[in-house]
């Protein structure tokens, strides 16, 4: 744990909501609400990912700034600018010194899939040089820092469906050690249809009859550092990590991991289970994962039956889904929007509540396939 | 502060498919760059890279749909343990596993994407997809030794495993894990065969790191683990160390993706955050491992900076580039490098730039020409840097 604290300064946020938090924040509000679904293919029929349809980086870059970047390096200028922009400029820190780091499950997939139809369908001297860049993972961390002038450490997570949790812990561990005065703590996912096509051959994806996740895209960026103003929305009290042994492509077979994982983070908090108020849930739609996640609460939680809020199931599921849990865990403790979403039934049925006040303290949890587990406890600035 | 040791070592590269081989092979002065034969190369600029022998392999029962990149990495830290006398084994252990991300199953998956692309929805194809995922090689990594602490996979392009190796230390003297495991692994793809050829980054030659004529990079591959251990640890079962890790330091330039500051400002400013990490003056580095690419733009800008930050004792401090020897092993090039600093300090060893013969006003340098070259090295760096502008450098320290 870091000696420092750590407190989440402003947010910012693309999602399928809309751009801006303030769209999510209305989303989030209406329990009607779901997202718009279906990815085109070019070949087949549309698959189920939430997309950010109407996204534009018009009126946050400059155009010659925007067509440099590919999506996900936009979505991700355009949640960092929100997230930036309560603090003014200049920055209260040297550029210097603050860091970014983000986490993403597939970003450059489509500079990857134009390169690669290059060489394929016609030959490698077509190859775009200006895509090959934006394939690599850490592309729209780099181009934030670029856009920015941002020279504080740089660092890109991949560890699917925790890349994002992942980015906000390690964001803090650089902050415990100073290596930064802030950082920008990211995820990012794109959505495409090579991409979404392979998940659908593994039969994980949602279909009429069929149980499964609809994946997602979208950035989501919190601002972290160790000093608090009277913007800050939360404070990262304990985090822990631990993981199970599958394979790569599969759920662990128990839930010990992410157990672990949230005793670790409650511990580091000082904090016990009974103090939770809000448990930001990993379901997905796939009953599996459910499964473990349930168990792995019955396990920590006890008897006890906070609220429990989820996202994935309508916003989409991806590398980016548990900053984004993070994000909304804090904006909703920080008390500027009150959720109507209910829990996934599977957890309403075992006494599991929607969101009815203002919660003082929040648990974010992780699983990634391949067994890489993470949870966060944040608790309120006040 | 815990001390933290580097108690085992595993290599896979296309000088070798182990450690030893690679040291030998390597200070020797031995090329392995060789025109390529895991794809067909032609209709690219070059037709060359530092390909592993996938032969020399010593892995018996490999995983279902391993790729390529895990093979390496699997070889890799199954040497590493070995030679750390730790069990090779999958009972469950706490420790952390830290792993530069490359390009996992790529390689792999383009035989889908081809199938796919020209076949239409049709087209068969499941298992070459799941490795695709950058993370999947840290995931054999742990499944197959029975890694259950914190698990990692960075990705900052070349620099993703010298991070791995720093941020793997930091755990221990965090007192997160008393062992880790930490390193990369990557391969050739046609994805980034074809990327750096279109960008004009490769030579048609064999690259020459820092020499005058130098035109590019050569594309190169492998993995690289290291066993890391809280030295009280190490000691309590009386493991043998190469080298200390001391600390480490990250920046990025915040200049351009595909090319470096030329100022080589921010570069300096890792070099001098990773000494401060670690408690040195400048003047205790006596070895530097180069990131030394052999493009014009990355060796005169990275001696731009060793220029700025050592000043006038730069000529006295050797500085070398493995990727004339190896190829530029991509996300594991600091992983290799790390490793190979790490037996240099330990076997007070210099090893050659390979490649190099003419030297070039722009990298004033001494890059240790020829062969391997015996050096007292009590405190060493491996210096890395990616596109997207991300260094990060090593400060390894002798355990005499």
């Amino acid at each position: 744990m870091s000696a420092r604290p750590v407190f989440i300064c402003s947010i910012g946020a693309v999602t399928a909501a809309g751009t801006g938090v303030a769209s999510l924040g209305e989303a989030l509000t209406n329990h009607a609400w779901d997202a718009p679904v279906g990815l085109e293919r070019p070949d087949a029929p549309p698959l189920p990912v939430a997309t950010c349809r109407d996204f534009s980086p018009r009126n946050v870059l400059p155009p010659l700034v925007a067509r440099r970047l590919d999506r996900p390096a936009r979505m991700l200028a355009v949640a960092a600018r929100e997230a930036l922009a309560p603090l003014g400029d200049p920055l209260p820190w040297d550029r210097d010194r603050v860091g970014i780091t983000a986490g993403t499950w597939n970003a450059g997939t489509a500079a990857l899939v134009d390169v690669l139809q290059a060489i394929f369908l016609t030959t490698p001297e077509e190859a775009p040089p200006a895509q090959f860049p934006s394939s690599i993972t850490n592309a729209p961390a780099s181009q934030l820092g670029i856009l920015e002038k941002l020279g504080g450490p740089n660092l890109t997570f991949v560890e699917k469906q925790a890349s994002g949790l992942r980015a906000v812990v390690e964001a803090a561990r650089l902050l415990g050690h100073s290596r930064a005065e802030a950082v920008l703590a990211c995820g990012v996912d794109e959505a495409q249809w090579l991409n979404a096509d392979g998940f659908e051959r593994l039969g994980v994806l949602a279909r009429p009859g069929r149980a499964g996740m609809r994946l997602g895209e979208g950035a989501a960026v919190l601002l972290l550092s160790p000093m608090p103003s009277d913007t800050s929305l939360a404070r990262l009290a304990g985090w822990g990590m631990a993981s199970s042994c599958s394979e790569p492509w599969l759920y662990p077979e128990n839930p010990n991991a992410l157990v672990q994982a949230c005793h670790q983070a409650l511990g580091a908090a000082g904090m016990v289970a009974g103090d939770i108020d809000l448990v930001m849930s990993l379901a997905n739609g796939i009953p599996y994962l459910g499964g473990l996640e349930l168990a792995a609460l019955q396990d920590v939680l006890g008897d006890h039956r906070p609220a429990v809020l989820g996202l994935n199931e309508r916003l989409g599921e991806g590398g980016f889904a548990s900053t984004l849990r993070t994000l909304v865990a804090a904006l909703v403790m920080s008390g500027r929007v009150m959720p109507a979403w209910s829990p996934a039934p599977h957890l309403t049925d075992a006494g599991y509540r929607p969101l009815a006040a203002r919660p003082h303290s929040a648990l974010v949890t992780a699983m990634a396939a391949g067994g890489s587990c993470l949870a966060l406890v944040l608790t309120a600035v006040d | 502060m815990k001390d933290v040791w580097i108690t085992g070592i595993g290599i896979v590269t296309a000088l070798g498919g182990d450690r030893e081989t690679t040291w030998r092979r390597l200070v020797d002065g031995e090329c392995s760059i060789r025109p390529l034969t895991l794809f067909d190369p032609t209709g690219f600029r070059t037709n060359i890279g530092a390909q592993v022998d996938d032969a020399s392999l010593p892995l018996s029962d490999p995983p279902r749909h391993a790729s390529r990149t895990s093979l390496f990495a699997l070889v890799a830290a199954t040497e590493a343990l070995a030679d750390a006398h730790l069990a090779v084994t999958s009972e469950p252990r706490p420790w952390a596993l830290v792993m530069g991300g490359g390009a996992a199953g790529l390689f792999e998956t383009e035989s889908f994407v081809a199938r796919r692309l020209r076949k239409g929805p049709r087209a068969h194809g499941l298992t070459e997809f799941l490795e695709l995922f950058q993370d999947a090689p840290t995931d054999q990594v742990a499944r197959r030794f029975g890694l259950v602490g914190p698990r990692i996979t960075i990705s900052t392009a070349c620099s993703s495993s010298t991070l791995a190796v720093g941020m793997a230390a930091e755990m221990i003297t965090d007192g997160v894990t008393p062992v880790a495991l930490a390193g990369g692994t990557d391969a050739i793809s046609r994805l980034v065969y074809a990327g750096f050829n279109s960008l004009r980054a490769v030579d048609p030659n064999p690259c020459r790191p820092f020499d005058r004529t130098r035109q590019g990079l050569t594309v190169g591959e492998g993995a690289a683990v290291l066993v890391l251990e809280d030295a009280d640890h190490a000691r309590s079962r009386g493991a043998r160390p190469y080298a200390r890790v001391l600390g480490y330091g990250a920046t990025n330039d915040a200049f351009h993706m595909t090319q470096p500051d030329p100022s080589g400002a921010a570069w300096t400013r890792t070099i001098e955050a990773a000494l401060t990490a670690a408690g040195l003056p400048a003047d205790a580095v006596d070895y530097i491992n180069a990131h030394g690419t052999a493009t014009e733009q990355n060796d005169a800008a990275e001696c731009a900076a060793y220029q700025r930050f050592f000043g006038e004792r730069l000529a006295s401090v050797p500085v070398s580039s493995v990727k004339g020897a190896l190829g530029h092993c991509l996300c594991n090039a600091g992983g290799v490098e790390a490793a190979i600093t790490a037996l240099a300090v330990a076997r007070q060893m210099a090893p050659p730039t390979v490649g190099f013969s003419e030297a070039d006003p722009a990298c004033p340098v001494d890059p240790v020409p020829g062969q391997g070259r015996p050096l007292h090295i009590r405190y060493a760096i491996s210096s890395s840097f990616g596109f997207g502008g991300n260094s990060c450098v090593l400060v390894l320290g002798s355990c005499t």
